[in-house]
This record gives C-alpha cells, sequence and structure tokens, in this order.
C-alpha cells in the first residue's frame, strides 16, 4: 500500500475502480457483521413478502464499499466526510463498479473533495455520493 | 404548499442509546465484510505501529450502531411507503476497540419536494455518536423519503 500525499494529487485526478462482483453470500455476509440480518438482506423469498423484487443490499453496504475504494486508492487518506444517495435498490449476484473523482484540492486544510458512485454494467449510477478526504502532507 | 406539523418535534432528542464496549472482533469483522485490506483497519498488530497508535474502525462502521428507538413516538405520517434516500455521514474522531458509544437521535428536519413523481417527503433523522470521554465521534444523518 502506497501513500499518496496532497502535493501528488490534483483536480481531475480519478481514483482506481474498484469493480467487484458482489454476490448475495457477500450481502448476507455484511448484513450478519453490520447487524442487519433481516430478510430483506438475505434471502429473496423474505424480499418478496416485503414487496421487492429480490434480495437487494443494504444502502450502508454500498456506502462502505465507497469508503473501501477511497482507502484503496489512499490508505492514509481519512475520511472527514462521506454521503451517498441512494438511487436504485442494488439486487445482489451482478457486477458493480466504484468509481470516483478528486473535484476539488483545499490547500487550507489539505483536504480533497471528490465524486463518489457505484454503476451497474450499463453505467446506470445506482448510488451516487461525495466525501471529503484529509490527505497526508510531505511538508 | 407548505407541510403542516408541529415543528417542536425537531432538534429534541427523542433517544439515547448506550452499546456495549466496541470489540478489536468487531472492527475487522466489518472491515473484512467490505473487503477492506487497510491494516489500520483489519489488522491489530501493523495497525500498533500505525499513525493511530492501534487498530481504529472502518469510516463507515458507525452506520451499524442501531438506536432503540428509531423515530419518535409521536411523528406524524406524511406518506404509505418508506425508503432509505441515503446518509451523510461527517467523522470527527477515530472509533477504537473499546469504545463505549452513546448514540442521541433527534429528529434533524422534515421537508416536502416536489418531483415528475408527485411530492415526496423526507425526514431526516440525525444521529450523534459519543464515546466515553463524551467526544462527538460522528454524526450520522439518515434521510427516510416517503410518498
Amino acid at each position: 500500500m502506497n501513500t499518496l500525499y496532497f502535493d501528488e494529487i490534483e483536480e481531475g485526478d480519478e481514483l482506481p475502480a474498484l469493480d467487484l462482483f458482489l454476490s448475495k453470500d457477500g450481502v448476507r455476509q455484511f448484513a450478519k457483521t453490520a447487524g442487519m440480518y433481516f430478510p430483506r438482506f438475505t434471502d429473496d423469498e423474505g424480499a418478496r413478502a416485503e414487496g421487492l423484487p429480490g434480495m437487494i443490499a443494504p444502502g450502508v453496504m454500498s456506502m462502505g464499499l465507497l469508503a473501501r475504494m477511497i482507502s484503496d486508492w489512499n490508505p492514509a487518506a481519512v475520511v472527514k466526510r462521506i454521503g451517498t444517495t441512494f438511487r436504485s435498490p442494488v439486487l445482489p449476484d451482478c457486477n458493480v463498479h466504484l468509481r470516483g473523482a478528486v473535484t476539488q484540492k483545499n490547500e487550507e486544510d489539505h483536504t480533497a473533495d471528490c465524486d463518489i458512485w457505484m454503476e451497474n454494467d450499463d453505467g446506470e449510477r445506482w448510488v451516487v455520493g461525495t466525501a471529503t478526504v484529509t490527505l497526508p502532507s510531505k511538508a | 404548499m407548505a407541510l403542516e406539523f408541529d415543528r417542536s418535534i425537531i432538534g429534541k432528542v427523542f433517544d439515547e442509546t448506550s452499546f456495549p464496549a466496541v470489540t478489536t472482533e468487531e472492527i475487522v469483522d466489518y472491515a473484512v465484510s467490505l473487503g477492506e485490506t487497510n491494516p489500520l483497519y483489519t489488522d491489530e498488530v501493523a495497525a500498533a505501529t500505525g499513525p493511530h497508535g492501534g487498530l481504529i474502525a472502518s469510516p463507515t462502521f458507525v452506520t451499524k450502531l442501531r438506536a432503540q428507538k428509531f423515530t419518535p413516538e409521536h411523528l406524524p405520517k406524511f406518506g404509505k411507503v418508506g425508503f432509505d434516500g441515503g446518509r451523510d455521514l461527517e467523522l470527527h474522531a477515530p472509533v477504537r476497540p473499546g469504545d463505549e458509544l452513546v448514540m442521541l437521535s433527534t429528529i434533524h428536519d422534515i421537508y416536502e419536494k416536489t418531483g415528475r413523481t408527485g411530492s415526496m417527503y423526507f425526514i431526516v433523522i440525525r444521529n450523534e455518536v459519543r464515546n466515553q470521554k463524551g467526544e462527538t465521534v460522528a454524526v450520522i444523518d439518515h434521510r427516510i423519503m416517503q410518498r
């Protein structure tokens, strides 16, 4: 893992993409550790009984994966703020693509604002958001 | 059209939930379930020599805390169906093993938005998480959408 310093990033930089296959077992595992072991997050039948098309991934799991993308990009970045809007239910057993880009560098506090999002194979953005991270400085 | 309801419910703490001390296992399991490999969140030994002198929880860990009461008793109902609209998370200090967290819940805002498909109502529940030293570690704004 390599530390990325504030001076080394630029506005417009893209965060390295995180492409994953979101499996149902992976969602169940997350739901269990996050204390969200509810039917809608564990099985299709239980989810349908709640009026959903099938089992879905918790919104906070998508948010957690976006935070992981930031950590993969720069393990020394400290997330100060992360906000996400859940636009569409995430039905697992599919590929998800986590993306991000630096939109603004703030010299006074060595933070970077980023756009972050999760999309499917068709480029539909299921989850969109922004994050502000503090980056280490060489100075 | 202005939404009509008793605005005095906004900003009042309607729930205070205390949690058992955070364990190392909980922190590691949560991070691993997201595929995190950052040793700060997953490796107690490696994290000991890191910037925090020990393991810390990954940023969204606090979203797993559940308040005893999700909404206040007399929350007016604005729509028939509720959706999880999203979260905003502000992080002020890291969560570490042994932390005894307390979560204070308030209704932060209620507002209406009119879109293509009609009116939608947003209820923003604010969960402030404090540690045993009384420091605010995180503020989570949870947007519930009703229509």
